[in-house]
């Protein structure tokens, strides 16, 4: 339905758009995300034929931007950011202007258009001022104009933008269904919004597309981003407690994030949920957990690393990083986010306790105690306080 | 074609939908009256003489031309612009020449039924009596649309080529008093019937052109040619204008 290749917009000196490429087909819903100034509405704008392309080609529903313009864009609804619209004029006197634009006869557009500001739920304003309407409702008669005359295409440039939370959700599920009778391609920097409603993800970055797939594979695709935090209590020896965190399987690398009290804060990144691994290590070292969870890789964390321009270690990357890579064939053509292979770790390695003879007396547990009132609060709390047996083990010293 | 029409309806009823049409409205209409009335009395009773100050031999006709198509056309493109709904326009299945075309013919046809009111002074003192001479009252009404179709055409150029409604208005008003007093510099320029700057200052000659013919009611094709030469070279202008904001 949409063909656009090696598309480059220049403004001057500046690369608004360069080389984009991409396809929609017929029904497909797609989220073009990124950060403000990466070209989304440029982008948009060419596909509408409001902004002609310094080089490359656009085709939508077969017709050429360029050279079919006016047969495009009556296959187009487009919404662009600010809504236009007359605000002079009532919603019904607005909508049957879109209507004579697009050459619809007076009995088609008289039967269509209260069945449009139904679907968009606003039909009750139909004969209000636009100028006495909110913002959110502007935003559907914005759209009931785009949908009026049936286009097989809708362009909707961020249509949640300036909405409150309660709108936005309400907008959400109105482009669900629009979703399901045209193609649609929908800008914006929310991304929730988009993992709701879009199949498919674009991401563009200064004017190229940094990724391209479904929200499943472009999360799944950001190995890097997964890790385990640990905050606990592991005694005067963090280097040991490092050791040990390293050489789980599967921890790619483990950080020290320095003391939070008596908590010492450990990220462990992974490429897989390692909470199990790291809790039976902390068990059995008998460290005391204040925190142990997992980060999730999500299409935010992979918007922010593309926006900032971090490589897969959340380093600041080259320019040159920003360039969509080569799309794996195995993909379906889709991920341009390449991981490198897991680096090969050693397998935890965790001795386990000797059994003792039977009749030799069980050495004291060691046990921390979080209350700094007792034993006087001079007492170093990251050292274990034993905890006696029997009574008569209560005046034992502390363990060092 | 459709495009153009619908573009000039709405535009037409944007205009009356806002209160700057209403007051322009308002003054030239008072403006004419008062003086139609002034120049009825001060000459006796001449109908035609009246007539005839009313439109092109006068000089708050002139006054009211250059002032009222910059403020009718001013917002007309740069306003719309700026509001985003020139995207909407210039996306949807019309051409640019049409909505360009669209705007000119509303503001050209509200300043139309401005001049309209002189018609009801004739048939008002035609009620009464004193029939004055039609041809000449029908020739300066024409004259009067088409010179306003000139000058907003010019206020269009204007409206595209610059982002504020008001800077769009001064510089075509500036625009509308130079091509008005340039024909009075061509003995300072040296102008002869038969060299070059003779001819330029020939063809940019509007106010000999309206009151050696239009005023006096004889309709001459060359000069009707003139006005719709020089307005349709505006509407180009001006969808050239808004074509380059595409490229801006």
């Amino acid at each position: 339905m949409i063909n656009v290749e090696h598309l480059t917009r220049r403004f001057g000196a500046t690369n608004a758009i360069e080389d984009l490429t991409f396809h929609l087909e017929s029904g497909e819903v797609v989220g073009f995300l990124g950060p403000n100034g990466a070209g989304k509405t440029t982008t948009m704008r060419i596909l509408t034929g409001y902004l002609p392309a310094t080089s490359g080609k656009v085709e939508i529903a077969g017709f050429d931007v360029l050279r079919d313009s006016l047969a495009v864009r009556r296959q187009i609804g487009y919404l662009p950011e600010a809504v236009p619209l007359y605000r002079e004029h009532r919603v019904r006197e607005m909508l049957e202007f879109q209507a004579r634009l697009h050459g619809m006869s007076r009995s088609d557009y008289r039967a269509k258009i209260p069945v449009v500001l139904e679907r968009v739920r606003i039909a009750d304003r139909i004969d209000s001022l636009i100028s006495t309407l909110s913002r959110g409702q502007r935003q559907r008669v914005g759209l009931a104009v785009a949908l009026l005359p049936d286009p097989k295409v809708l362009i909707l440039d961020e249509p949640t933008s300036g909405l409150d939370p309660l709108q936005r959700l309400e907008m959400r599920g109105l482009l669900r269904e629009l979703a399901r009778e045209h193609t649609v391609l929908l800008s914006s920097h929310i991304l929730p919004e988009i993992e709701a409603v879009c199949a498919r993800v674009i991401i563009l970055n200064r004017g190229r597309i940094a990724a391209d797939g479904t929200p499943e594979q472009l999360v799944s695709a950001q190995v890097h981003a997964s890790a385990v935090r640990l905050e606990a209590v592991v005694g005067a020896d963090v280097e040991a407690a490092l050791r040990l965190l390293r050489a789980i399987r599967g921890a790619r690398s483990v950080e020290d994030g320095g003391k939070l009290g008596i908590h010492q804060r450990f990220e462990i990144h992974c490429d897989e949920d390692l909470r199990e691994d790291v809790g039976a290590l902390a068990a059995q070292r008998g460290w005391a957990l204040r925190e142990l969870s997992w980060t999730r890789p999500t299409l935010e964390t992979l918007f922010a690393r593309i926006a900032l321009d971090l490589d897969q270690d959340g380093q600041a990357a080259p320019r040159a990083a920003s360039k969509p890579a080569a799309v794996p064939a195995s993909s379906g053509g889709l991920i341009s986010l390449e991981s490198p292979p897991p680096k090969k770790t050693a397998p935890l390695v965790v001795e386990a306790p000797k059994p003792l003879p039977l009749g030799t007396p069980t050495p004291p547990r060691a046990a921390y105690n979080l209350n700094p009132f007792e034993g006087a609060a001079a007492r170093d709390l990251s050292k274990p306080k034993p905890v006696a047996k029997d009574p008569g083990a209560d005046a034992a010293p502390e363990q060092t | 074609m459709s495009g153009t029409w619908t573009i000039f309806r709405r535009e037409l009823s944007g205009l009356f939908f806002g209160p700057l049409a209403w007051v322009l409205l308002c003054a030239a209409l008072l403006l004419n009256g008062a003086l139609f009335v002034w120049y009825v009395g001060a000459s006796g009773g001449d109908i035609d003489f009246s007539v005839s100050m009313i439109f092109g031999m006068g000089g708050a006709y002139w006054a009211l031309m250059v002032v009222l198509p910059p403020l009718l056309t001013m917002k007309m493109i740069s306003e719309e612009s700026r509001a985003g709904l020139l995207e909407f326009l210039l996306t949807a299945p019309v051409s640019d020449w049409a909505v360009v075309l669209g705007k000119l013919l509303a503001a050209t046809a509200f300043m139309a039924l401005l001049w309209a009111v002189p018609l009801l002074y004739g048939s008002a003192v035609a009620l009464l009596g004193a029939s004055p001479d039609w041809p000449v009252l029908l020739g300066n009404y024409l004259g009067a649309v088409l010179v306003s179709g000139l000058f907003c055409g010019i206020g269009l150029v204007a409206s595209a080529g610059t982002s504020t409604p008001l800077l769009a208005a001064f510089v075509a008003f500036v625009f509308n008093v130079v091509l008005l007093l340039l024909p009075f510099l061509k003995d300072l320029a040296g102008a002869q019937p038969e060299n070059w700057r003779g001819a330029f200052f020939r063809r940019i000659d509007v106010g000999s052109r309206l009151q050696g013919s239009f005023s006096m009611g004889v309709i001459d094709t060359s000069h009707i040619v003139f006005f719709l030469v020089w307005t349709v070279f505006c509407v180009f202008l001006a969808t050239r204008l808004v074509e380059s904001r595409r490229w801006r």
